[in-house]
């Protein structure tokens, strides 16, 4: 007898079930149908747009002519046409010049060093300044720009752990095909060749005066730092 | 690389001057760039419809047409541009593809078309995007298939080669019933006999009225025993020598015998001699009458003779995945509702589900919705699982039936359409003839005209004067009819028409002789000879001039480009050089003129319906 006492509350509770079914339907439940609206707004079209400011403010605002400022818009906007670049789009495109290695992280801090105002996004002003100075700089620009790139939270030290950072993610974008192999204290070692060199005063942190000073010293980094002066 | 990603190339490097405090090692030399001028715009012309982009855009890809120097090869001085003399339509795409890195496949362009062109600019068509490539493959996929299809339809087509042997002749007769009237007056008889022992077997099994001295009704079989027996006979005779004859005449024996229709023919007449070779043994009898139930394989004898049951049997058997899902997902709802039911109807008294395996049979009647009614539930909740049942049922067989009916669909409409391209075909192929034939005319004509002088210039001269009506030769033509000169010199033979040909070479004759022949009969009768004995197997290459068999004579109509599709149909007569009397499946159509009418173009128009219709006709009455 139990068994029958059984398969009746079930056959009771699975006409229930179908009742539900067939009043969701008709739409008088509707605590249900909320879940199925979200996934309607992921088509909607994001309609955040960008436009630069006009073109005789940055040329006043950089050191580019007009052409290479139309050449450079022109390549901006093909491959970003909201005319922002958010950090998933910055690195896929710097990652595709990386293809053996992982270039994600150090695209994070470049993206952070031209993202001036920390808005999450690359506009173009953001992009045609950032160029300029490394293309069209003095040293001493440049240097400081490179400075700005070390110092991840952009308190004016740079530390031992921010450098390991960087040095770690440039190693990254090696891969691992690499002759001879990267071993895996490279990057801590190379860190502390350069606080060696740059840490003037052993206090742990770089300065940006230590690390001008030091590398207008070095011949071998015044000459890197003139290699890219015609890319555009 | 992708595009747009190159014009970040520039951010890239200077981006790397964060790289140089920190490195090891002293940086390398940059590539020296070339000033390349400033970024301009280049006109491409196309057709005349001009596209305008800045030289780096094409610069991106440069290992296409139009990214490397390879474009130079195009440029017009006069007019400082680019020209191109190809389709602007679909330039359109390709210079899209600069711009955005994305190679787009525009669905109402033709497949082979599109091919085309990409060839030409030297882009491959792996990069074709996703939105489209999955379109393109299919269509490409289809064009050859297609292709494969006219091919295949080309070597079952071929007129009979005169020397083919005994056994392939007989196979061939099997194959393509339509090739004589021995081999269709053979398929129709067996279609005959395959009906007449199928309605046998039925009509044995029918009670037949009693006998007198008996009070049971007896079969007809039984009644007419020997009737049965000697039709029986008569059909599996028939049966046998047809399956020994295929036997024979098979080129793969080990082939024939393993594939579909020859093991239901062994099916269909092994059940006879097993009978004849079996005595009436008691124990052996039930083993016979169930032999007795595989004659009715007979039926599928038929197959052969139907393309639909054909295609019904090949849509199943490419269905068969589905038809497996179908089987297996219906197995599992019988078993859970079996079970459920049994369990439901459990307590109720004189319950029919008395086990679960019982259970199966209402479930299968009630899930197809046959719902026989000899096994019902009783109880409430047996109903309520009941009901659910059968409405679940006649979902889960629903849903895997539509895509073994759209896969029916598509084979079928594949068969219509190779029954219709075939039907087609033969007036286009009249229709391209004819067209050939007017350039062929033309030379034959000039021949005519002026063929008795050796020197060339003064052959032409007439040949021009008499040719011209009113208005001077088209260069081309000249041009053209010098070279065809040039190759019967070189070849020291000479194109005839052909009538010459067929009276010399022992072809079908020709039901339609027209007009006169024309003078230039010199053709050595050795290489007339040689050719007629030789067999040459159909293919796209063709043998070099300096062999010795240039009558022209049959003008073979690919339709297969040879390579160069653009090649227009007056052009190449080169190709039609290779003799071929043994197999053109076209027949030759050269038709020499009924002499004084044809001075002019004009002339030539209405001459040349007049022959294609003749043409016409007689392509069909082959």
């Amino acid at each position: 007898m139990e068994a029958i006492q059984g398969m009746e509350v079930f056959a009771i509770g699975v006409v229930i079930i179908l009742f539900m079914a067939v009043l969701k339907q008709f739409g008088i439940l509707e605590p249900m149908s909320s879940f199925e609206d979200s996934s309607d707004s992921d088509l909607e079209l994001s309609t955040v747009r960008h436009q630069p400011e006009g073109l005789d403010q940055l040329q006043a605002q950089t050191k580019f002519t007009r052409k290479e400022l139309q050449s450079l818009y022109r390549g901006f906007k093909n491959e970003c046409p909201s005319g922002l670049v958010d950090e998933e789009t910055f690195k896929t495109i710097y990652s595709q010049f990386f293809p053996q290695g992982d270039a994600t992280t150090y695209a994070h801090f470049l993206f952070n060093a031209f993202d001036i105002d920390r808005n999450g996004s690359i506009r173009f002003e953001d992009f045609v300044i950032g160029l300029s100075v490394l293309l069209r700089g003095s040293v001493t620009e440049k240097l400081n720009w490179a400075f700005n790139l070390y110092d991840i939270n952009k308190d004016g030290y740079i530390t031992k752990e921010e450098m390991l950072a960087i040095m770690k993610s440039i190693y990254d974008m090696m891969g691992r095909y690499t002759y001879p192999c990267v071993r895996d204290d490279a990057p801590s070692e190379h860190v502390d060749k350069f606080f060696q060199k740059m840490d003037k005063n052993r206090d742990g942190v770089v300065t940006i005066e230590e690390f001008i000073e030091t590398c207008q010293k070095d011949e071998n980094i015044m000459n890197s730092m003139q290699l890219f002066e015609n890319v555009i | 690389m992708a595009a747009g990603v190159a014009a970040w190339l520039p951010f890239a490097r200077a981006a790397a001057i964060g790289w140089m405090p920190v490195a090891s090692t002293p940086m390398p030399i940059p590539p020296q760039e070339k000033k390349k001028g400033q970024d301009g715009l280049i006109i491409l012309n196309v057709s005349g419809t001009k596209f305008q982009t800045w030289r780096t855009t094409l610069e991106r890809y440069p290992d296409t047409l139009l990214g490397s120097t390879e474009r130079d090869f195009f440029f017009h001085e006069e007019t400082n541009e680019y020209f191109f003399d190809r389709d602007p339509d679909i330039f359109r795409h390709i210079l899209n593809f600069y711009r955005t890195g994305k190679l787009h496949y525009p669905r109402q362009e033709c497949i082979s078309a599109y091919d085309e062109e990409l060839a030409f600019f030297g882009i491959i068509p792996e990069i074709i995007g996703d939105c489209c490539y999955e379109e393109y493959k299919d269509r490409r996929r289809e064009n050859a298939e297609r292709l494969q299809d006219d091919e295949e339809m080309d070597m079952n087509n071929d007129v009979t080669p005169v020397n083919l042997t005994y056994r392939e002749y007989l196979w061939r007769a099997f194959e393509n019933p339509h090739t004589s009237t021995l081999a269709l007056v053979f398929y129709y008889v067996t279609g005959f006999f395959i009906a007449i022992s199928v309605m046998a077997n039925v009509v044995e099994t029918v009670p037949c009225g009693t006998l007198p001295n008996r009070s049971k009704e007896v079969s007809c079989g039984d009644r007419y025993a020997l009737a049965f027996f000697c039709l029986d006979t008569a059909c599996v005779m028939i049966f046998t020598v047809e399956y020994l004859l295929r036997l024979i005449a098979a080129p793969s024996r080990y082939k024939f015998v393993k594939s579909v229709m020859s093991v239901i023919d062994v099916v269909a007449i092994m059940p006879y001699y097993i009978g004849l070779v079996m005595t009436d043994n008691d124990q052996v009898s039930g083993a016979f009458v169930t032999l007795r139930v595989f004659r009715v394989f007979r039926i599928f004898k038929f197959s052969r003779h139907s393309a639909g049951l054909r295609i019904l049997g090949y849509t199943l058997k490419s269905c068969a995945s589905e038809l497996g899902f179908l089987l297996f997902s219906l197995t599992m709802a019988i078993i859970i509702f079996a079970t459920v039911m049994f369990y439901a109807e459990k307590g109720s008294p004189a319950s029919k589900f008395t086990s679960i395996p019982a259970a199966f049979w209402y479930t299968i009647v009630t899930m197809t919705t046959l719902g026989y009614g000899d096994m019902v539930p009783k109880t409430i909740v047996g109903k309520v699982f009941g009901s659910i049942c059968s409405l679940s049922g006649v979902l889960v067989i629903a849903l895997p039936v539509p895509v073994i009916v759209s896969n029916f669909s598509r084979i079928y409409h594949q068969s219509q359409r190779a029954e219709k391209r075939r039907a087609q075909r033969k007036t286009r192929l009249a229709r391209i003839r004819a067209a050939k034939i007017r350039g062929t005319n033309a030379y034959m004509r000039y021949k005519q005209n002026g063929l008795l002088i050796d020197s060339l210039e003064e052959a032409s001269k007439e040949a021009g004067q008499a040719l011209v009506g009113k208005a001077a030769t088209p260069p081309f033509e000249s041009q053209h009819h010098h070279l065809l000169h040039c190759l019967e010199k070189t070849t020291n033979h000479e194109f005839v028409d052909e009538q010459t040909f067929q009276a010399n070479c022992m072809e079908i004759s020709v039901m339609n002789k027209s007009g006169s022949r024309t003078s230039s009969m010199s053709s050595s009768p050795h290489g007339l000879s040689s050719c007629c004995s030789r067999r040459h197997r159909k293919k796209s290459s063709f043998s070099l001039p300096s062999t010795n068999n240039q009558e022209l004579s049959t003008i073979q109509i690919r339709e297969r480009p040879v390579a160069n599709s653009r090649s227009s149909l007056n052009a190449k007569l080169d190709e039609t050089v290779p003799l071929k009397c043994d197999e053109p499946y076209i027949t030759p159509s050269m038709v020499s003129l009924s002499a004084p009418v044809v001075t002019s173009s004009d002339g030539d128009g209405s001459t040349t319906t007049a022959y294609s219709q003749s043409n016409i006709v007689r392509v069909s009455a082959l």
